[in-house]
């Protein structure tokens, strides 16, 4: 896996070692009011996972209260924004029966769905909409992308345990039950989807034709959605739904021509003077991306994370989901060892592999914490960046070498706009997955219009009196 | 693959516990005998199973097993409420299957029920799981429009336009064939879209420049009076839509387009970037992601052939990963090409074409395992051979056997016998042919050496069965057992009991078959291992990269030996390649239903199990030749037909 990336990097890196150039600074920023009004910045929601679980020993901390001053090692990395952070312990997993013989699918797949797949048609995909995806149907429309997939390796895992559709293994977003969403894996295309619409037609220079190119691709969209829609009527019941989805991307790709349009008019009569910046002048300039010229996979996960940082800094999307690593045998040479991750985790408490996993965890909070520390060097209306971010991290398993799901590791850290109380761990919470992600949603302001997944409640105690 | 090797060193390990029991040798296959009309041995089959269903089964499972495993109490989340109900439905297949495992092993019923069935009650019931398939009428299985995957749509559009086909590169990646996710996403449009603006900006010259000679092609010379604009646009319309729609549009197709032409003129643009637009609008168009029926289907029936259009992409795209040729839309345009004769006469040329290289890059490789070789790591301080041009030519080789056997026509026994293989010079060294072997370019070359040649002993897969600095026996017997041999050999338990108490320094000095052995001194793992494990010892002379070897890390001798059940003993490769290749029709059913659930693009299910059958039976008649075996799948009923509405009966009531 790893080398398929490194080549796919060379390719787009090469002669690309400057800092990306960001189109239209002034205009980015989450101001809601145009008239200079001050608007309540939107709450941001970003999820991040590693497989395979932790070493419980070395992530849970000992006690709360002597939490925040001596975090295990596993969080060491987080210690300067711990107070930001809540570590949630007593969240347990979907229960996989009848799909034992699938954890490693199922520990991405259920992760934010927090459901089961469809038992009885387990070759094609079928299981639930994603949180991260509910939230995207909600706080998305506000944005020019709905949300963001990201991952570090390419989604083509071919297994077949248990029967279950490929894609379960290496997707956890899902649209719709039946749709997986795919995840970018190279920096540079993340950057030209959040940031340019077009190559060819902008590169002729002139912005207004550029924006007449893109109402005239708008309204040939809809003269094809039309005829898709005679299509359909043609087609069997099953080849409808199929053509659903494709409809439904086309929507959605009329939707984002339409932001960026407005982004492109915003910025043009700024240019002319005729309306003053939208950004606070108080927040913080965009930061900088830099795609690394190197070929470690720190380097790699952090541009990542930077474009995330990026995205939400400039109100480009809201909802974010970075898949760190899937379930399928990664390495971590920069650690010292060529060992897969998956076959260290089966560890019999072994210390020479409990360790390399420790270290793989730790190396994974890692490039987390580096997000987090970034959003909250930003500053954003009152505080920072990160107090308007709900940013979760966590693993399918708790434990790798026992595949066990009782107590599912979670940081999350940000307040939400002043919806979570940070600082704390909660050692026993007494909730499930479904629970977690409906707290997380809630506390961002999305109404929910039933249980996500096996969820029966709201995590109260996570949440500000 | 990957899943192989993550497993097995799970199993070896933690000494996981195997509840299962390997097959050897495997039943014969049916339908050896074909001289009655198969259709009404096949309802005869059918009527036989139904009636000892209603006579036995449906008795044993309500007598000994709903009382546990109902709607009410479903114990460890089992319950046979609806497989009872619709016993012919192949949703349940599985829960059959794993039922006739405890039964027979006599884990069930529990000891301390009472009411116990006698074996041969329990033997009935397997007999009848055995022969579930023949319940499933004739069907061709779940079908749905299938969008393009990436490296066709990206073929496709090097065919149309002679862009370079890597134009579709940043579309996301995803897994071919059986598994393929077919869906469409937001992201997937966007990038349609930039695809298409980038296909538009390559091909076409900007506005007001000369026109380029593939717009020429396409769009032909600007009529001179303006009222000759929108006849000669229709003209073009439909000319750019039955080559991207692999098929003759509908009139209202037209009309869309037209009505994007007119929205372009509307707008100001000129005649050549109206018909810019045009080509947009076909590119992003569903009829263009998705291979679509034709207009005509009789959507009354449940089940219909495909039109001769559809069944023209279908076998373009999975023999080239690319659009119907000239020929191929020449025939299907006459209507001739369902002809079961026209068909396999045009699988043959396709074939027999280069671009048929794609069957191996798509499923061959996958077949093999190959597919992940350029990303597998290996310890680069034990194995510096192990380059990226290593690797390539490694995949390189397998390609190039895979083609000879696929061209000359070769039966499938070459696969495992074959003397002869395809080198280079950064192979070479693999076999000890460094001196002979000279240069960069793949040739072939006789080998004279039994106990090399064919996939068992091929460099690349030996690598891909291999830890990144050992060898791995488990492994290379589980690949065998399951691309070779067809058998499911089933993943471990959830409760896994480790071998904590087994003492790490004493394992540490034993040799690698020693250490392999251990987990066969267990009863429970012995039933899967006494028959994956010999056969990983029998390669055990070739290292994690496929060179021979004497002696393994330990410095003790290679001890090659081992049997297989049924007294088939063994002392080296060549020993262990004879006794594979006398199973030759287990590698055939395999092949055959691989290939078939690759060329439908989902798993195979139901009436499937019957096609293989009959595949086999068809390729067993001609020699075994691979040429057959692929002209067998594309003529074959479920190939053929589709299923237009939802099968009655068999599905689970959600």
């Amino acid at each position: 896996m790893r080398s398929d990336l490194l080549i796919d990097r060379r390719t787009c890196l090469r002669g690309f070692g400057a800092a990306l150039g960001l189109p239209l600074l002034e205009t980015m920023g989450w101001a809601d009011f145009p008239n200079g009004g001050t608007a309540k910045p939107p709450v941001r929601l970003g999820f991040m996972y590693m497989p395979h679980g932790v070493i419980p020993e070395q992530f849970w901390p000992a006690d709360p209260t002597t939490f925040l001053a001596s975090p295990p090692p596993i969080l060491e990395s987080l210690r300067p924004v711990l107070d930001q952070c809540l570590v949630v312990k007593g969240i347990s997993g979907v229960p996989i029966a009848p799909l034992n013989g699938a954890p490693h699918a199922l520990e991405l797949s259920t992760w934010l769905t927090a459901a089961l797949p469809d038992v009885n048609r387990r070759d094609v995909v079928n299981i639930a909409i994603s949180a991260d995806q509910i939230a995207a149907n909600y706080i998305g429309a506000f944005t020019a992308l709905p949300s963001l997939e990201l991952a570090t390796m390419p989604q083509t895992h071919k297994e077949n345990q248990e029967g279950l559709n490929e894609a379960y293994y290496s997707h956890c977003s899902y649209r719709s039950p039946t749709q997986p969403l795919p995840a970018e894996t190279n920096p540079r295309s993340v950057f030209k989807r959040l940031f340019q619409t077009r190559d060819q037609d902008s590169a002729a220079g002139k912005r207004g034709a550029s924006i007449d190119a893109d109402a005239l691709d708008r309204s040939m969209l809809d003269l094809v959605l039309g005829g898709a829609k005679d299509l359909r009527g043609k087609l069997s019941r099953g080849d409808q739904h199929k053509l659903d989805e494709y409809l439904d991307g086309v929507r959605a790709l009329e939707r984002r021509i339409a932001a960026m349009e407005f982004r492109r008019l915003e910025a043009a009569k700024e240019a002319s003077g005729g309306a003053g910046p939208k950004r606070n002048p108080n927040d913080s300039p965009p930061i900088e991306v830099r795609i690394p010229d190197g070929e470690k996979r720190s380097e790699y996960m952090q541009v990542m994370c930077d474009l995330t940082v990026l995205a939400f800094q400039t109100d480009t999307t809201r909802v974010s989901t970075y898949i760190g690593s899937t379930p399928n045998g990664v390495s971590y040479p920069e650690l010292g060892f060529n060992d897969e991750h998956h076959s260290q985790t089966h560890h019999n408490n072994k210390p020479v592999m409990v360790d390399k996993v420790a270290k793989i965890n730790a190396f994974n909070v890692a490039q987390f914490a580096y997000m987090v520390k970034r959003l909250y060097s930003l500053r954003e209306g009152e505080g920072t960046l990160l107090d308007n971010c709900i940013m979760m991290w966590g693993t399918g398993l708790e434990d790798g070498n026992k595949h066990s799901r009782e107590n599912l590791p979670f940081v999350i850290a940000g307040r939400g706009g002043g919806a979570l109380r940070t600082g704390r761990y909660l050692p026993n919470s007494k909730g499930n997955q479904g629970d977690l992600l409906g707290t997380i949603l809630t506390a961002a302001g999305i109404p929910l219009d039933r249980p996500i997944g096996i969820a029966t409640k709201l995590l109260t105690e996570m949440i500000s009196a | 693959m990957k899943k192989l090797a993550i497993r097995r060193r799970d199993l070896f390990r933690a000494g996981f516990l195997l509840a299962c029991s390997l097959a050897w040798p495997a039943p014969p296959a049916w339908g050896s005998e074909g001289d009655n009309d198969p259709d009404a041995e096949l309802a005869a089959a059918r009527t036989a199973a139904l009636k000892t269903y209603k006579d036995r089964v449906a008795p044993f499972i309500n007598t000994y097993c709903i009382r546990c495993h109902g709607e009410q109490k479903k114990k460890a989340g089992v319950t046979f409420e609806y497989a009872v109900k619709t016993p012919a439905s192949s949703t349940f297949r599985p829960l059959w299957k794993k039922a006739v495992t405890n039964i027979n092993s006599h884990d069930m019923p529990p000891a301390k029920e009472a009411k116990q069935p006698t074996d041969q009650e329990r033997r009935v019931l397997a007999d009848w799981v055995a022969g579930m398939k023949y319940l499933s009428p004739k069907d061709p299985g779940e079908f749905v429009i299938r969008r393009l995957s990436k490296i066709e749509y990206g073929n496709t559009l090097h065919d149309l336009f002679g862009v370079d086909p890597a134009i579709a590169g940043e579309l996301p990646d995803e897994v071919l064939g059986a598994g393929y996710t077919n869906s469409v996403s937001p992201l997937l449009m966007e990038k349609c879209l930039t695809v298409a603006n980038e296909v538009l900006s390559r091909v076409l010259a900007p506005a007001g420049a000369r026109p380029t000679a593939v717009e020429l092609r396409l769009f032909g010379n600007p009529p001179s009076q303006e009222k000759d604009c929108e006849p000669a646009a229709r003209r073009i319309a439909r000319s750019l839509a039955r080559s991207a729609y692999r098929r003759p549009p509908s009139d209202a197709e037209i009309d869309v387009l037209m009505r994007v032409f007119t929205l372009a003129k509307g707008s100001g643009r000129s005649y050549p970037e109206a018909l810019r637009l045009v080509l947009k609008a076909v590119l992003v168009s569903p009829q263009f992601l998705f291979i679509t029926p034709e207009d005509d289907a009789d959507l009354s029936k449940d089940i219909v052939p495909l039109g001769d259009h559809q069944l023209a992409s279908r076998l373009s795209y999975l023999l080239w990963a690319t659009t119907p040729d000239a020929e191929l839309s020449a025939l299907a345009d006459a209507g001739t090409l369902h002809d079961p004769a026209v068909l396999a006469a045009q699988a043959r040329r396709l074939l027999s074409d280069p671009r048929s290289r794609a069957l191996f890059d798509g499923f061959g490789a996958q077949w093999l395992g190959l597919d992940k070789l350029a990303g597998k790591t290996f310890d680069p301080g034990k194995f510096p051979l192990m380059t990226p041009a290593m690797r390539t030519s490694m995949y390189e080789e397998a390609h190039l056997l895979f083609e000879s056997i696929l061209h000359e026509n070769r039966s499938l026994r070459t696969f495992i016998d074959c003397d002869y293989s395809f080198l280079n010079e950064t192979l070479a060294p693999l076999y000890g042919l460094e001196k002979s072997v000279i240069g960069p370019a793949m040739r072939k070359v006789s080998l004279g050496d039994d106990n090399r040649g064919g996939i068992l002993a091929l460099p690349g897969i030996l690598a891909m069965t291999s830890y990144p600095n050992r060898t791995s026996p488990v492994n290379r017997g589980v690949w065998v057992l399951e691309q070779v041999l067809g058998e499911h050999v089933p993943p471990p338990p959830a409760n896994v009991p480790s071998l904590e108490k087994q003492d790490p320094h004493k394992v540490a000095t034993l040799t690698l078959r020693q250490r392999t052995e251990m987990h066969r001194s267990d009863p429970t793992c012995a039933s899967c291992h006494k028959v994956l494990d010999p056969i990983g010892f029998g390669l055990e002379n070739f290292d994690a990269i496929g060179r021979w070897r004497d002696q393994d890390d330990t410095g003790g001798a290679i001890d090659a030996s081992g049997e297989l059940p049924g007294n088939r003993r063994f002392s080296s490769p060549k020993e262990l390649k004879r006794i594979i290749a006398s199973r030759l029709d287990d590698l055939c059913r395999t092949l055959a239903s691989k290939l078939l659930a690759y060329a439908l693009c989902r798993q195979l299910d139901g009436y499937d199990e019957i096609v293989v059958d009959q595949l086999a039976a068809a390729v067993a008649k001609d020699e075994y030749r691979l040429q057959t075996l692929v002209v067998a799948v594309v003529t074959s009923y479920p190939f053929t037909h589709r299923r237009v509405n939802e099968q009655k009966g068999t599905s689970h009531a959600k």
